[in-house]
């Protein structure tokens, strides 16, 4: 009687299946690939939930959620994508400060020069500019989302000051970065932003003295807005978002009918 | 005896359903969140690195203080407060009112406390009829005062008594009066023949007593209240935004849709919404150089 052996391939089919589980093996059984995760690919309902809990990108989820909100259809993923979109931002908007210096002899040039010299220039300001554009965009529709299906409602009131606080936030990022090119579309767009902030009553002057730096827009006005820019309101935006995640886990995930 | 009696309520209760258990209408989170998530990341990701391959970003000559651009606009999502400046006080347009709707948005849930309609697209019973009412009355109020700001209703405004006829210039130089109907609401200070002193009403504090008291306070003492002005500069407009608002609440509630208060945040949200939206696109869309006017093909900027 012919015992099969185990492990001999008895056709073209077995003899990949065979490589398959090599490479597999060798690609994740290994104690480099065991550093970094520390366990594999998780295919039990109580290793997904661990995977979730544990990994730091991944604990902001819960582990597990309620059915309905998993429906496209209920977030339209929204919210997610501003997120997303704001990493898009920070990612590219990294790799324009390298050649963008805020002064008013150079930044035009420096635009100009990353466009047509800086290798994959052009497409890393193109993606910034919509992406930008994009996130405006989502913010404004993720706020319309939450108000139709009645997500502010308690406990998640603060929730919601938490994110038109967000909302002011974003357009502040989109309407500073709007100057940094320093081209007319710049200058005289932050113009009629500088004029509308000067008609506060009272404070009028006071206003653009305290952000723009004066009472015309020049290179005052230009290190202010890069400085908010590139620092102060992304790094506010990401505390807040910080504050906006967390709070969506602590008020017991999203909402849902009582 | 006694225990019988304490029992009996409990057992005459309605049987409700048995709720399904929370864990039974759980999904994990991975696969089942996850997934979509990464999927719609690698979507967005795609498109906007497409777009960004075929449309590049705009980059006009360098900025130039002495050349002004005719019409120059502010980014888009400030459009509705530029278009808004066209029409009443700037103070008020660009300033007084936005705080108010921020605060105003801050506020929702501290108005709306009922839990009805929590965590469900438009949750309440009328709420899908709310907010067409409320979309279609807002954009239609708006789109109608836009177009009177601009003109457009003077042939059926002639008859206003007291208005004033308009200088005109002809061709060949000379001017003749013509008889105008009302051209925006600015005209209310333009147009009528007010006497002069209700253009320059002193306040309290002027003057001389402020340069002995209060020197610092010089917005103060060079105020002079122009009635006509804050007529149609703040009092006509503001009334105008608020009379429609309370009309858009009353026409809901006799139409008997606003029973909650969700069904008032819904009436207010909506019609705030809206006319962002509509003063939004008009400020992108249709307005030419001198902020006329204009349908979107007849914007040219000139570049000066
Ligand atoms: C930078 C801006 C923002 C980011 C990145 C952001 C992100 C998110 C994310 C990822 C969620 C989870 C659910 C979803 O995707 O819809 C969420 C939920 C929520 N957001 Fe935002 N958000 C932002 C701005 C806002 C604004 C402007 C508001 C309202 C004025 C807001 C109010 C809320 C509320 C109340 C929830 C809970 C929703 C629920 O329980 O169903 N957020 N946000």
């Amino acid at each position: 009687m012919a015992v099969e052996q185990p492990g001999r391939p008895r056709n073209t089919r077995e003899r990949f299946q065979i490589l398959g589980d090599l490479i597999y093996d060798k690609m994740f059984h290994n104690f480099v690939w065991q550093s970094i995760f520390r366990s594999g690919y998780p295919n039990t309902p109580r290793n997904q939930m661990l995977a979730v809990a544990t990994n730091v990108f991944l604990h902001l989820h819960p582990t597990r959620i309620h059915r309905t909100h998993v429906k496209i259809t209920h977030t339209y993923c929204l919210g997610g994508l501003t997120f997303f979109m704001f990493l898009m931002l920070t990612v590219t908007g990294v790799l324009l400060m390298f050649y963008y210096v805020p002064s008013v002899d150079r930044a035009y040039n420096d635009i100009q020069a990353i466009q047509t010299d800086v290798r994959f220039g052009q497409l890393m300001r193109n993606v910034h500019r919509w992406t930008a554009h994009g996130m405006v965009i989502f913010v404004f529709l993720h706020m319309f989302r939450v108000f139709y299906t009645g997500a502010y409602k308690a406990p998640r009131e603060f929730n919601w000051v938490v994110g038109v606080i967000l909302l002011v936030l974003t357009l502040l990022l989109s309407f500073t970065g709007y100057l940094l090119p320093w081209d007319q579309l710049a200058l005289w767009a932050i113009t009629v932003g500088h004029g509308i902030g000067g008609s506060a009553p009272y404070l009028g002057d006071e206003t653009q003295l305290v952000l723009f730096g004066g009472f015309e827009i020049g290179q005052n006005a230009l290190i202010r807005f890069y400085t908010l820019h590139v620092l102060a309101l992304p790094l506010a935006a990401a505390i807040f978002m910080a504050v906006h995640f967390w709070r969506i886990r602590r008020d017991g995930g999203m909402a849902r009918p009582l | 005896m006694a225990i019988e009696q304490t029992a009996r309520p409990a057992a005459q209760r309605p049987a409700r359903p048995r709720q399904r258990r929370e864990r039974e209408e759980e999904l994990l989170v991975w696969p089942d969140l996850l997934f979509p998530e990464f999927i719609c990341a690698v979507l967005f990701t795609i498109t906007f690195i497409l777009l960004s391959v075929f449309i590049d970003a705009p980059l006009l000559n360098r900025a130039n203080p002495d050349i002004t651009p005719n019409p120059s606009k502010a980014p888009w999502y400030f459009l509705n407060l530029q278009e808004l400046l066209l029409h009443m006080d700037k103070a008020w347009a660009g300033v007084i009112l936005p705080t108010i709707a921020i605060i105003g948005l801050i506020m929702v849930p501290y108005l709306d406390r009922d839990t009805e309609g929590r965590g469900v697209w438009f949750g309440t019973k009328n709420a899908v009829k709310i907010f067409g009412f409320g979309a279609i009355y807002a954009s239609a109020i708006n789109i109608l005062l836009i177009l009177f700001d601009a003109g457009k209703f003077e042939a059926i405004t002639r008859w206003v008594p007291g208005l004033q006829p308009i200088r005109e210039t002809q061709l060949d130089g000379s001017e003749v009066l013509v008889n105008k109907g009302l051209l925006s609401v600015k005209d209310f200070e333009g147009r009528f023949a007010w006497p002069e002193d209700l253009r320059n009403i002193p306040v309290p504090f002027n003057q001389q007593v402020c340069d002995i008291y209060f020197k610092d306070l010089h917005l103060w003492c060079n105020f002079h209240l122009n009635l006509p002005g804050i007529m149609s500069g703040q009092v006509i407009p503001l009334s105008l935004i608020f009379g429609f608002t309370v009309a858009m609440i009353y026409t809901v509630f006799m139409l008997g849709w606003l029973r909650t208060r969700r069904d008032l945040m819904l009436v207010l949200f909506t019609g705030f919404f809206f006319t962002f939206l509509v003063l939004t696109v008009t400020g992108s869309f249709f307005r030419g150089p001198g902020q006329e006017l204009v349908p979107p093909w007849g914007i040219v900027v000139d570049e000066g």
